[in-house]
């Protein structure tokens, strides 16, 4: 017996050190190659964890200045004051035409902030413990903050919202805390992918098809290529990530970014990588490149990942109820929301071709303290500056969003409705404007006359992501045309399209003469040859 | 009895030693393989595509464990070996990314993908 159990040893042993054969022979240990740290191996994180913060608080251990360059950005402070126009911008105050505000539906909205707790306006912005870590460094893909918790993880299962049956499934804190890394398309994109209250409903040009794209949705982040991560053009510096929607850089010319090269553009750009002049073969289409937007040729259309993108977006149609007095969801063919009581009516699109206008990155939009009058024409969300003529600005394509959305007639003021809650006022509860719109109103801290209209708005959303490949960027054909894609665009001479029947006739007609001139001239050189 | 003891122990500590540098899987290495290889052979046969989601965890682990495709008339594994990545390369891009990927650490990345996007996974996966 003891005999037996000494060679079961042996047995063991061996086997043992032949599955650590690597470590004792030529080659190198196994090891990670993607991280220089095993956090799996650090006691702190050994541990249930039962909250957000107490995550946050066991990274901070180590990294220790990283809540306070976080605390720095506009991911944690929804706060942006734009220099150019003097707004005071960021989610915290703007407007839009999708959900509308965050104001008083924090606890769904900040589902997607960088933080722990901000159900309110009370919210405390100084607090390390509640800058949330995990949610652009997780690699497990289970971090989930689901809309309703204010930013925070559950933990443990819980039927939300209650009396629903639902069940939302709680997640290990301690095994994502264990494996984070660097931030990826997937954790970017839990939220970006989803802005507008699902997938690829605001952008156009983002959506969950580019979490494992193919070359054809986007040349740089092929999964099977390239495989460009959200940060290889965002690269972010103490944790601020460059780009920016509010001051977006439409013309950039500063070249390509080289190393050791001191310049504070913005490296997220075309140029930031490809020059000025990107074409090598076709030198004419660098010509092209000093007015038009790379984004302009090289992406033809935009939901082109086989999700749609929502297109135009009626709140006036909302708060319909069916014969039992339920809410009522209608579905096109392909199973996409068309119709919610609680939010009215969608159209959705996949393949789009954008709009295109001039365009030199100056934004300004319009708050809620704006006046705005009602008219046959939409009133833009956020109003972009260009022209043909300023030096500044170039043909940029776009997402433009339409919409009908609720405004206080008296005041003449786009309006906060509270949507999101399970309470008494919110309006996707109750379907009940009145209460939704002063609650929300009250939240943001503006007047409401208690008087609701409804009114047409647009916003546009520049295109920049989704780049085809090259061969499949616009031929000549697409905007060299009568009716081509530039049609609307002023201010610039467009062979083919801006044809005019008088220069035309004189174009020819020296082109005419110059070669009567020249077979002329042969001609009287020949014959007097021959005489001579 | 002293001979045993030692012998025990180190037995021990080469077993925890192994574990300790076992491959972490790449679910999303998993994904692009799983999206990319056998999803577009899939697409075109007869069967077409299987979601991740169509399966349970443990009826793809069950799955994996019988190593049968094609009902039986050849194995999952033979799908990922470096020999079939080889002989596709030319005209799949994923393969020819992962032709130098292990055999085994490929089959537990595409192990750890359809987990998780399995029907009771942490994230329902589909093919595209």
């Amino acid at each position: 017996m003891k005999h037996a159990f000494t060679r079961a040893a042996l047995v063991m042993c061996c086997a043992g050190w032949l599955a650590t054969g690597p470590v004792l022979a030529d080659e190198a240990k196994p090891l990670k190659l993607t991280t220089t740290a095993d956090h799996t191996k650090f006691k702190e994180l050994q541990k249930e964890f039962k909250s957000g913060p107490e995550v946050t608080k066991a990274c901070l251990a180590c990294h220790t200045e990283a809540a306070g360059q976080i605390h720095r950005t506009k991911h944690w402070k929804w706060e942006y004051l734009n220099p150019q126009t003097g707004q005071t911008l960021g989610k915290k105050t703007v407007v839009n035409n999708f959900c509308i505000s965050i104001a008083s539906n924090y606890a769904s909205c900040t589902s997607c902030h960088v933080g722990y707790g901000w159900k309110d306006a009370s919210f405390d912005f100084k607090s390390e413990d509640n800058v949330d870590c995990l949610v652009c460094h997780d690699t497990t893909g289970n971090y989930k903050k689901p809309p309703g918790f204010a930013g925070n993880p559950v933990v443990k299962d819980i039927e939300f919202p209650p009396g629903s049956g639902k069940i939302i499934k709680g997640i290990d804190l301690s095994k994502i805390a264990q494996k984070i890394g660097k931030t990826s398309r997937d954790t970017c994109g839990a939220c970006h992918f989803n802005g507008g209250g699902g997938d690829g409903v605001k952008h156009g040009d983002m959506d969950t098809s580019l979490a494992a794209p193919t070359r054809d949705v986007d040349v740089h982040m092929d999964a099977e290529g390239l495989d460009f991560t959200c940060g290889t053009c965002h690269s972010s510096s103490s944790h601020d990530v460059a780009g920016s929607r509010y001051t977006p850089t439409a013309q950039d010319k500063q070249g390509a970014r080289i190393r050791g090269k001191a310049d504070k553009g913005n490296p997220a750009t075309c140029v930031a990588c490809h020059g000025n002049e990107p074409h090598k073969k076709e030198a004419r289409l660098n010509q092209h490149a000093t007015k038009i937007a790379c984004q302009t040729c090289h992406i033809p259309t935009y939901a082109r990942g086989g999700i749609p993108t929502k297109m135009v977006w009626d709140w006036s149609t909302a708060g319909q109820r069916d014969a039992e007095g339920k809410h009522i969801v209608r579905k096109d063919a392909k199973g996409h929301i068309t119709y919610e009581s609680r939010k009215g009516d969608f159209t959705l699109a996949e393949n789009v071709k954008p709009e295109y206008v001039w365009f030199n990155g100056l934004v300004t939009y319009t708050l809620i303290t704006d006046k705005i009058e009602k008219s046959e024409q939409r009133t833009k969300i956020n109003t972009l500056g260009g022209s043909a003529t300023d030096g500044k600005s170039m043909i940029w394509p776009m997402k433009v969003f339409r919409g009908t959305q609720p405004y206080d007639p008296v005041n003449k003021t786009l309006v906060t409705p509270h949507t999101a809650g399970n309470d008494d006022t919110g309006y996707w509860k109750n379907l009940d404007w009145d209460k939704a719109i002063t609650v929300g109103m009250k939240d943001s801290g503006h007047p409401f006359s208690g008087k609701i209209d409804f009114i047409k708005t647009e916003m546009s959303w520049p295109i920049t992501h989704m780049v085809a490949p090259k061969e499949k960027a616009l031929a000549c054909a697409e905007c060299h045309s009568k009716d081509g894609r530039l049609a609307g665009i002023q201010g610039i001479y467009i062979p083919v399209r801006d044809n005019n029947k008088l220069l035309d006739t004189a174009g020819w007609a020296i082109v005419f003469l110059t070669l009567l001139g020249v077979f002329g001239h042969a001609t009287l050189r020949i014959v007097t040859a021959r005489r001579h | 009895m002293k001979l045993t003891t030692t012998l025990t122990v180190g037995a021990a500590l080469s077993v925890l030693a192994s574990s300790a540098f076992a491959y972490d899987a790449d679910w999303k290495r998993g994904r692009v393989y799983y999206r990319s290889v056998c999803t577009s052979c899939h697409a075109v046969a007869p069967i077409g595509s299987i979601n991740p989601s169509t399966k349970t965890k443990a009826e793809w682990a069950a799955y994996l464990k019988a190593d049968k495709h094609n009902k039986g008339k050849d194995t999952v594994k033979q799908y990922v070996s470096k020999a079939y990545r080889a002989s596709i390369k030319s005209g799949n891009k994923a393969a020819e990314k992962f032709a130098d990927t292990p055999d085994q650490e490929l089959m537990d990345d595409i192990s750890a993908f359809l987990t998780k996007g399995a029907k009771d996974g942490d994230a329902p996966a589909t093919c595209s």
